[in-house]
């Protein structure tokens, strides 16, 4: 076994790391800051890849990256104020059972306007071949991939730790008390939140349609592996998230290419190894709440 | 004939005519046989769902994992090993989906709440994947054909009908086996467990074994279901594993009523049907089903039989609180029943020894001794911080110490579980009330008194058939003066009520002895009156050790009082003794010697009202907390709040800063009626508030924590005095080092300036100061008692501080607090020089 194909391996596996890693990012940041666990979160991301279809037939593949998240980032304002809102003081039990209502309904959606048949959405052509280095043969499109989630995760971390509004957002995740006497209400910090988290999502599914199948079911199948990482990476931590998402990532990629079917399989496997032993996941934080 | 009509065994009733009618009903609208049977199927599968959902509390959207699960090792039986026998392959499916579901429950049930329903998503996920991947074993996307339903003796199976009545059967004999589960012990457990299970643990359950029973017992139930309709398929499938699949079990759950034993049939017919007659118009309904499922959870999380019994109690509404109060019987004077005395020892009952326990980097309890005798009532009361709370959790089995034994009757108990000291003999009352609310108070009493039976695992026989629990139930509700007010829910019982069941609960364990958390905290005085004869009465056969600030009526009742500072244990004496004891006074009211000096002269004169806080109430849940509160305040002064723990002093700052909403009164600040306004509005107005421990925010540095005390709220100096960094700077030149270090890693001290400085970043005319010179060395104390001395004439003060000789020296005026209402106000000064005067004011 070479190691130049296993440094491809672990590339590729990096890159479907930073698949998952948009998702996650997502869902931990809804969760911090609602303590909701957003079980519709894959909706966004389907939602994503379909309506990126229609925006690259008007505007291109550039253009989508853009205006997708946009669009649907503003549906999430409408899901925050309408759905979420009502569960952030409920027991936690029903905002699961309502996001996990919801991703039903949407892949239904889905379906009932789109069709069940899957869709093809095809790589823009800038992108299309490879880049070689040395030995090592990468696809140009999937670099491309890996650079989009570093600069998105870059931002997210810059958005949270170097601004006013992620200061704002990390106090209200600690002591919502001590911001409303410093005169701050948190509503409109958390509408932003959710709409940042949805956004990302369906920037992530815009990015992964044109290698992967668009088809409605696809929100659902997301979601597992997400949510696989965010518990191994436990709930609410940021860079837990980050080295959960990219060790499910090179783990998956390596098992699929060695034992296909076992693929799915392993990560399951790695989250039960995990919270046996890290219960709170690799970096997650204790949330009474939540136990 | 009367005993099976009656109530009990209805479901039974209506499940035997709906199996009966619903073939029939279903081919006459046009649905096939088979279709019935299915109904039947998933019926039994979300019946068996809701045994952890509706019933434990546990949310699982991994079931259809089980259903795969008993489906496939069903099909695999009889095509390896049961050639056409369906029976035996039965059999083996159920023991295997129990095996599997002891292992897998053993292993996920670790793990709580939303932690738990995450790891069933991905159990469900995985064997997904396990059914479609593993084509040797599962023929993957294809499936196990070749099923063979075979005949039981002369009966063949083949047929439709035939298949339905031995579902039917199997289905209704399942039925039975659940409610009389639900109707057991056990099954009366699981609900306890769902409604609190903290409270379930301290009365002595070891909750994780019926976790578990609940979840195999759940799974093989499903696991028969899917069982079923491998057979009548005649296939098994990956279908069935789906998460969707899931989705549709839980909606089936939700939609019937979770909390309903029946509602989950009802449920699964709902699903059938709609399926059914809708896809003949839409080729979505699985979309509007869903919205009907979102629907539910949002307006109606009762379900469709939640939603049946709401429109019946608006027909003939039960009892409610006041009308069940004019049926209660109060008997009064009884002594303690005669089941909950435990044997006669002398003695020590209960004797801590030199326990510690340091929580971070701070040793909250240090090598406390204590002794619990037959016979006794014995008090541990301490000023704020002493240690008491802590000692209480350690010794009652919340935490465990560091060092140093509890022992109850000689058997060392520190290291035990809860559960497990409850069974030893030691049981607890809460300061927080903490029942069962959603069950009734019978039910509350019950529970804890079943604890301790020999029958509390059983998970067959009905409660009613341990009579003597029920009488011992009816004797202790009639001992606590509740009698006839059985079926009231604990949650609509008033405050007091809420705290004698509180007891009650303690009391059902039959314990050795009995530790209470400030039975009387929050009590009106008629009530503060019962509890105390209650615990009297009590004492004078189980040892009771009492956590009390209402020192008066504590020290009155108590035949030995400990007294804790620091930490420490200072001194343990009768009642007489404790009063009288200089030291203890002096941890209470002060030396009379101020520490700090330098104040500026004494304002005087008429100034402006700044705050007029009149008549106020509030309430923490329905704990009254403010009793016609009064308090007010002028320009250039600083007003110190007094009074014990639990008066009412950091409330009172809360409902000021909007916290906590007045329920009646008025706040009027300059002249701005304020009362019910948001936290962020009324800080916008000029309002700082400094809370008790700093509530600086980790991970951020100084100069964050400072710009977010700037973000909101007006600098301009036009509405109250502001300070910028420069002025920050001046008052506390040691923070200009300090500015780009994470608040976590300052210093006591540090932290103190950083709070007030970020308070004062904002247009402050109102500065509230709750404890701000608790544990800082004395060189800091007097820097800040200098900088809020200045600030005086600027900025009006509210401090609350436990100090006395401290916040006198600094105060110009004082309001002390008891019990929520101001039982002295007046100048500072006289407290401050004449030590007796302070006494006489403010020591009992």
């Amino acid at each position: 076994m070479e190691i130049v194909f296993l440094l491809e391996q672990v590339v590729n596996g990096l890159v479907l790391g930073g698949y998952y890693l948009l998702l996650a990012l997502g869902l931990s940041l809804i969760f911090s800051v609602g303590g909701i666990v957003n079980l519709a979160h894959g909706a966004f991301y389907a939602l994503g890849a379909y309506v990126s279809l229609e925006v690259i037939k008007h505007a291109g593949f550039s253009a989508s990256i853009f205006i997708t998240p946009a669009l649907v980032g503003l549906l999430g304002i409408l899901f925050e104020r309408y759905l979420l809102r009502r569960f952030y003081t409920a027991d936690p039990i029903l905002s699961l059972l309502v996001t996990f209502g919801l991703a039903m309904v949407a892949e239904q959606l889905l379906r009932m306007i789109w069709g069940s048949a899957p869709l093809a959405s095809t790589m823009p052509p800038e992108f299309k071949g490879q880049l070689i280095a040395g030995d090592m043969m990468f696809s140009k499109y999937r670099l491309f991939i890996l650079g989009v989630v570093t600069v998105v995760m870059a931002g997210i971390w810059l958005l949270l730790h170097k601004t006013s509004f992620g200061r704002v957002v990390r106090a209200g995740v600690q002591k919502p008390d001590m911001v409303a006497v410093l005169g701050i209400k948190l509503q409109p910090y958390m509408t932003a939140i959710v709409m940042l988290g949805v956004a990302t999502a369906a920037l992530g599914g815009v990015l992964f349609g044109p290698i992967s199948i668009v088809h409605p079911a696809m929100g659902t199948e997301i979601m597992t592996v997400a949510f696989v990482v965010v518990v191994i990476g436990g709930l609410g931590s940021f860079w837990g998230v980050v080295v959960a998402a990219l060790l499910v990532g090179v783990v998956r990629g390596i098992t699929i290419h060695f034992q296909p079917a076992a693929g799915e399989a392993s990560m399951y496997v790695l989250m039960f190894l995990v919270l046996m032993f890290r219960p709170r996941g690799l970096l997650g934080e204790r949330i009474e709440r939540f136990e | 004939m009367s005993a099976l009509l009656n109530s009990k065994y209805r479901p039974l009733w209506i499940a035997a005519l709906a199996l009966v009618v619903l073939p029939i009903v279903f081919q006459a609208i046009g649905l096939t046989l088979d279709a019935a049977t299915v109904v039947i199927i998933l019926a039994m599968a979300a019946m068996g769902l809701n045994l952890l959902v509706g019933y434990t509390g546990l949310v699982s959207f991994g079931h259809s994992a089980w259903f795969g699960i008993g489906g496939y090792a069903a099909a695999l039986a009889q095509l390896h090993w049961f050639k056409d026998q369906i029976v035996l392959s039965f059999a083996f499916s159920i023991l295997f989906t129990a095996t599997l579901s002891l292992l897998v429950g053993f292993l996920i049930l670790r793990r709580r709440g939303v932690y738990f329903s995450l790891l069933t998503l991905a159990l469900c996920a995985l064997t997904f994947a396990i059914a479609f991947r593993w084509t040797a074993l599962t023929g993957g996307e294809g499936g196990l054909g070749g099923i063979e339903r075979g005949a039981i003796g002369p009966i063949d199976l083949n047929g439709h009908l035939t298949y339905y009545v031995f579902t039917a059967l199997i289905a209704f004999a399942v039925l039975y086996a659940l409610l009389r589960v639900v109707r057991s012990p056990f099954g009366h457990v699981l609900v306890a467990i769902r409604e609190n299970e903290q409270r379930a643990t301290f009365q002595g359950y070891d909750i994780d074994k019926y976790k578990l029973l609940a979840f195999v017992i759940s799974a093989a139930i499903t696991g028969l279901a899917g069982a079923l309709v491998v057979f009548l398929h005649r296939l098994a499938a990956a279908e069935s594993t789906t998460v969707a699949f899931s989705g549709e079990l839980l909606a089936m759950v939700v939609i019937g009523g979770m909390r309903s034993f029946l509602g989950p049939a009802l449920g699964a017919l709902f699903f059938l049907l709609f399926r059914e007659l809708f896809s003949i118009y839409t080729d979505n309904w699985l979309l509007y089903f869903g919205l009907i499922f979102v629907g539910f959870i949002v307006f109606s999380p009762v379900g469709l039989t939640g939603i049946w019994d709401q429109l019946r109690r608006r027909f003939s509404p039960p009892p409610e609180d006041g009308a069940a109060m004019s049926k209660r019987k109060i008997y009064e004077g009884l002594p303690l029943p005669e089941f909950l005395r435990p044997k006669r020892v002398e003695g020590a009952v209960l004797e801590a020894q030199g326990i510690s326990k340091h929580f971070g980097g701070i040793q909250a309890v240090r090598e406390n001794s204590l002794k619990v005798e037959a016979g006794q009532i014995h008090a541990l009361i301490g000023p704020n911080g002493a240690g008491k709370t802590t000692t209480f959790n350690l010794i009652s089995g919340m935490f465990m110490p560091d060092t140093g034994t509890v022992r109850l009757h000689g058997q060392a108990i520190q290291q035990l579980a809860p559960d497990r000291i409850c069974q030893q003999g030691l049981a607890r009352s809460f300061q927080i009330t903490n029942l069962f609310k959603g069950l009734t108070i019978y039910e509350n009493l019950r529970l804890s008194l079943q604890a301790r039976h020999t029958a509390r695992f059983d998970f067959w026989r009905d409660i009613d058939s341990y009579p003597e629990i029920h009488a011992e139930t009816a004797e202790l509700m009639k001992f606590l003066g509740l009698q006839g007010m059985e079926e009231v829910g604990g949650g609509d019982l008033s405050y007091g009520g809420q705290r004698l069941v509180d007891l009650g609960i303690a009391l059902g364990s039959k314990p050795q002895v009995l530790l209470m958390d400030e039975p009387l905290a929050g009590l009106a005085a008629g009530e503060r009156e019962r509890v105390s004869r209650l615990v009297t009465t009590i004492a004078s056969n189980i040892p009771v050790l009492i956590v009390e600030h209402d020192i008066d009526r504590v020290l009155g009742f108590s035949h030995r009082v400990t007294v804790m500072n620091q930490g420490e244990v200072l001194m343990s004496g009768t009642p007489d003794e404790v009063r009288n004891d200089a030291r203890v006074q002096e941890i209470y009211t002060g030396t009379g010697t101020p520490p700090v000096t330098g104040r500026s002269s004494v304002a005087s004169g008429d100034r402006p009202l700044v705050l007029d806080f009149d008549k106020v109430n509030a309430f923490y849940g329905k704990s009254h907390i403010l009793n016609d509160a009064s308090l007010q305040v002028r320009e250039g002064e600083i007003v110190a709040l007094l009074g014990r723990n639990g008066a009412g002093k950091s409330t009172l700052l809360k409902s000021l800063v909007g916290l906590v909403p007045p329920a009646s009164g008025r706040v009027n600040f300059n002249g701005r009626e304020i009362a019910g306004q948001s936290a962020p509005d009324i800080a916008r107005i000029g309002i700082g508030y400094v809370p008790q421990g700093r509530g600086l925010f980790a991970g951020m540095t100084v100069a964050e924590n400072l710009a977010l005390g700037r973000l909101a709220r007006p600098t301009d100096g036009k509405t109250g005095v502001v300070w910028d960094e420069a002025q920050i700077l001046e008052y506390f030149p040691r923070l200009k080092v300090r500015m780009n270090v994470a608040a976590d890693y300052l210093s006591g001290g540090e932290q103190q300036m950083v709070a007030v400085a970020r308070a004062l970043s904002g247009n402050v005319k109102l500065l509230l100061l709750d404890e701000p010179f608790e544990g800082l060395a004395p060189t800091v104390v007097q820097e800040l008692f200098t900088v809020f001395d200045k600030l005086r004439q600027h900025v009006s003060i509210v401090i609350v501080e436990h100090n006395l000789d401290l916040v006198l020296a600094l105060a110009d005026r004082v309001y002390a607090l008891e019990r929520g209402a101001v039982f002295h106000e007046g100048a500072a000064e006289p407290l401050l020089t004449d030590l007796d005067y302070r006494k006489k004011i403010l020591w009992l």
